[in-house]
């Protein structure tokens, strides 16, 4: 039988492969907050396996499963056949887009950046009262939820930059866009041009940004290649502090949750630590750390699609730092700390913020 | 009274950027009007600041968020956070099942209660106000 | 299609956020890890025991079956909805609703997960001992549904060991307590051990009262390899006559000890067969002494090569082998069926033989590992299901797989459950006087069929 879709052309294999085991039950965090095993990465596959055997075709039924998934991976780093659910997700995401059948909230995403440049359809960033430069060693990209949502951590970031006397410059970003191929959309390639195009007029030889996700999507993407064979590096702040002395000491019990972007999607679970490590002795991990980290929720466009879900995601995370007794949940990932302070209950009295600002508080205290 | 299908009772006070308050014995309470609970859509997150927190007028003191907006909450007039709807901690949604009613969000003390009379209030000010708005939204949007 | 009347009702009882018909939500519970599927009318999600009652009397009333179900991990086919009717989940009901340490007492509900149960038990040094390898999934429901088993089995037994009592809703909503909460208790007949294992055919489980030990903190692990079968088999028997009982003695086939080396770079000797033990207490001392026994005995049984292990690191890699069997397996060929024919523990290498000669004559691919110390193994088939030749010579080999293990005086099933699987091999192996007896106890409890039916051949007149 000829395949209708591109899920099944790309990942037939894959799908087959599921032996239906349920493991996956143990660490999805959409099943974890709804106890539907039609949410779980196993339902999902079961549908699919259904679309390819002709029992029931792509439509809106399918919606709320396939549009439902943080694309974390936590299914697929303890799947015991290996079977990469995101993956498979986000190329179904593109056939039900095909057919017209998308959710609401990604088809108004998609119709956002054609007129905005950023997935709120805000029509002003904050200027974090910085001027532009013309040339600079770095650019610091802030992304669209530090641009708009976690403005105090992009700020801190900045003053952290500032104190360090690093050479950088803001330039005027546009939606990294990254978000669209994950929800079955093309990049937004006009955004993807402007951004290219201002960080390469800065002469920069790095950027340096405070989203995950837009590490991802800059390193990543064949659309940025540009960008790359202009052999500009794209880094994490957390990697591109790791290696200063801050001098900065807290005794207080901190804990460190991993973003799901930065973790098992880039390995990235060491560095964050280094420099925690160095200002917070009192450290201690969360029950489910490194790869095995509990997603928060936000991810895979379902903090904007299903937001009460995604609140009870990161309800479940923040459950586990007030097991761990840590005072402090330091992350690096504006998404998380979004999602996770939404979710904090009054009565718990933990700090959720990124790294930077922490330190950028530090630094506040010690003067 | 019911206007362009939005209702708005007459007894309350409306604070321009979609807020009404009403007056409840040397308290103020305060939430979320028609209009905007319609525009906003379904709201998943309520900021519910401390008690004692001090607000001034006319300056942010909150955040509310629907799945693709953030609003700020300004302070109708100067005085202190007494008290919050704690329901809305776990179901925001009240919000938009009971605006004026379950869905209350915070309640004032205010430093002056005359404040309260600068707010918009009557029947032909509300409703010249909300044609205001009903225009401004429709060309934006 | 569920009546609309019906539909309606089902609400009233569970709320409209707990019932769904929503086409994701159908196609899911079409299935368990079985190779079965079967759609349901429509699914419930309960909380109380109330609600499971109310949901039975008006499906008992209405003539329409049921399907418990939990995290629908089971590998027979049991939480399949054969005949379509309501799929009643009882994941939400997953809280344990009392824990008394002296009393050796945990009560739970039946969609508590068992790792949730672990990890209440492991700050007081205690644990359930029954350790299903779907221990990170699997609810206690299911644990009790089909008398789960693990590792664990030949030193530690199973389930039923460990259940004392039970909350059970009747297939017409009537609610009965079996057992209690004591240890040793006779009074009246033992409803508990006939609801263990009956595969949700007899009564809903809404409580459990189970037995739990205090944990040893002491392991000593070591493998050995053999290049003959019949020798690895005799090792195992020659253990359980060694005087201790190690509190795991697993066994990896040939085939699966390929497939391991073809998709890890684990290395292991490419031998007939590997044994894997370990043995338990509270000190050093007397796990080495055990384990000595286990040693001397494999000493004896010409392995190629026997390793202790040294260190926790040690044991771990050791144990990686056959965590990893499952895991490996599942990905070579689109599809496998996994079974668990059991034999007495002398019969291991008899069985071992048969399943070599069963892949040879029909030329397909089954890899074995499994617990050989309660003579428990798991043949796993693998084969391409969209190829018609290797299903057919797949089900050849199943029907021959039974009908051996039955010669060798062995069971259809040692802890999977028969539920659809093996329905049509219950005669093999019960006479015709225990089938209409089982038949005779189904229709005193369910009188009109409709708790899980199709199961376990009970439909047949």
């Amino acid at each position: 039988m000829e395949a209708k879709y591109d899920f099944e052309r790309k990942y037939r294999e894959q799908i087959l492969r599921c032996s239906r085991c349920g493991f996956c039950q143990a660490v999805c965090p959409v099943y974890g907050a709804t106890l539907r095993p039609g949410l779980n990465a196993r339902g999902k596959m079961l549908l699919l396996k259904e679309v390819m055997d002709g029992r029931i075709d792509l439509s809106n039924d399918l919606i709320e499963t396939l549009f439902q998934c943080t694309t974390c991976a936590s299914c697929t780093h303890n799947c015991p056949s290996g079977v990469e659910v995101p993956e498979i997700i986000k190329v179904a995401r593109k056939d039900m887009v095909d057919i017209g059948s998308c959710h609401p909230a990604f088809t108004g995403m998609n119709e956002v950046l054609q007129k905005h440049d950023n997935i709120y359809a805000e029509d002003e960033a904050g200027d974090f009262g910085r001027q532009k430069k013309a040339q600079a060693k770095y650019v610091f990209f802030s992304g669209c939820v530090g641009l708009y949502r976690e403005t105090e951590a992009t700020e801190a970031a900045l003053d952290v930059l500032d104190k360090l006397e690093v050479d950088y410059t803001l330039i005027e970003e546009a939606c990294c866009s990254g978000v669209l191929e994950d929800v079955g959309f093309p990049l937004n390639s006009a955004l993807v041009e402007t951004n290219i195009e201002r960080i390469l007029a800065t002469g920069a030889e790095a950027v340096i940004t405070g989203c995950p996700y837009c590490a991802r999507t800059l390193n990543g993407k064949t659309q940025y290649a540009p960008l790359r064979a202009r052999g500009v590096i794209v880094m994490h702040i957390a990697q591109f502090l790791k290696d200063f002395d801050l001098g900065l000491r807290t005794d207080k019990k901190v804990t460190y949750h991993d973003p799901c972007d930065l973790g098992r999607h880039c390995g990235i679970y060491e560095e964050p630590r280094e420099t925690i490590r160095k200002l917070a002795p009192n450290f201690v991990e969360l029950p489910h750390h490194h790869a095995d980290a509990l997603c928060c929720g936000a991810g895979g466009g379902v903090r904007g699609a299903y937001a009460k879900n995604s609140i009870d995601m990161a309800r479940r995370r923040l459950k586990e730092v007030e097991e761990s007794g840590a005072e402090v949940v330091l992350t690096e990932c504006n998404s998380c700390v979004h999602n996770l302070s939404n979710a904090k209950l009054r009565k718990q009295k933990i700090t959720i913020c990124t790294t930077t600002q922490f330190i950028h508080d530090l630094m506040e205290e010690a003067e | 009274m019911e206007f362009e299908s939005y209702n708005m009772p007459d007894e309350l006070y409306y604070e321009p950027n979609h807020y009404w308050v009403r007056q409840e014995g040397d308290l103020l309470v305060m939430g979320m009007d028609d209009f905007a609970r319609k525009l906003a859509g379904q709201i998943v997150f309520v900021q519910l600041p401390d008690e004692g927190k001090a607000i001034k007028l006319g300056k942010k003191f909150a955040s509310v968020e629907s799945g693709k907006w953030l609003g700020k909450v300004y302070a109708p007039v100067n005085g202190e956070i007494a008290g919050v709807n704690e329901e809305l901690e776990t179901n925001p949604g009240l919000i938009n099942q009971d605006c004026y009613g379950a869905g209350w969000m915070y309640k004032i003390k205010p430093d002056d209660m005359g404040e309260v009379q600068n707010l918009l209030h009557g029947t032909e000010a509300v409703q010249k106000w909300l044609t205001e708005e009903i225009a401004k939204f429709a060309k934006s949007s | 299609m569920i009546d609309e009347r019906i539909k309606q009702e089902l609400i009233r009882i569970v709320g409209q956020q707990n019932f769904t018909d929503n086409l994701i939500d159908m196609v899911s519970y079409s299935y368990d890890a079985s190779e079965h599927r079967a759609r349901p009318s429509c699914a419930v999600w309960v909380e109380t025991t109330a609600q499971v009652s109310e949901v039975m009397k008006l499906a008992n009333r209405e003539k329409i079956p049921v399907t418990p179900r939990g995290a629908g991990t089971g590998l027979s086919g049991l939480s399949v909805p054969a005949h379509a009717g309501i799929v009643m989940d009882l994941t939400r009901m997953n809280r344990i609703l009392e824990l008394r340490i002296e009393d050796r007492l945990a009560v739970v509900q039946p969609g508590l997960v068992y790792a949730d149960l672990e990890k209440a038990l492991a700050p007081h040094g205690f644990f359930f001992p029954p350790d299903p390898s779907s221990g990170k999934v699997c609810t206690m429901g299911g644990t009790v549904g089909t008398n789960a088993g693990g590792v664990k089995g030949a030193k530690y037994g199973t389930t039923r060991d460990y259940v004392l009592g039970l909350e059970v809703v009747l297939a017409d909503g009537r609610i009965m307590r079996t057992g209690g909460k004591t240890i040793k208790n006779v009074s009246g007949y033992d409803l508990t051990r006939l609801f263990v294992a009956s595969e949700g055919t007899l009564g809903v489980v809404t409580e459990i009262a189970l037995k739990i030990n205090p944990k040893p903190t002491v392991t000593t692990t070591a493998m050995a390899t053999f290049n003959d079968l019949e020798d690895a088999g005799r090792a195992v028997a020659e253990v359980m006559r060694s005087g201790i009982l190690p509190s795991v003695l697993e066994i990896l086939g040939r085939e699966t000890i390929l497939a391991i080396n073809q998709n890890t770079d684990l290395n292991l000797p490419e031998v007939e067969a590997l044994l894997l033990a370990e043995t338990d207490g509270y000190t050093r001392e007397e796990t080495e002494f055990q384990m000595g026994k286990v040693v001397d005995v494999f000493r004896r049984n010409h392995p190629g090569m026997v390793k202790l292990a040294a260190s926790a690191q040690e044991a771990a890699q050791l144990w990686k082998a056959r965590k990893s069997a499952y895991a490996v397996l599942a990905r070579i060929k689109s599809h496998f069926v996994l079974e668990d024919v059991t034999v007495p523990i002398g019969r291991v290498p008899a069985l071992l033989k048969g399943i070599q000669a069963i892949a040879k004559k029909y030329s397909i691919q089954i890899a074995t590992f499994g617990h050989a110390g309660d003579g428990n193994l798991h043949p796993q088939i693998l084969y391409d299901g969209y190829d018609p030749e290797q299903v057919k010579s797949m089900e050849a080999a199943s029907d021959e797989l039974f009908k051996l293990s039955i010669e060798l005086e062995g069971t259809l099933t040692g802890e999977h459950g028969i539920g659809l699987s093996k329905a049509a091999y219950m005669t093999l192996e019960h006479d015709a006087v225990s089938l209409e007896m089982m038949r005779t106890i189904k229709r005193a409890f369910d009188p009109n069929n409709i708790l899980n039916p199709g199961k376990m051949a009970l439909d047949a007149a």
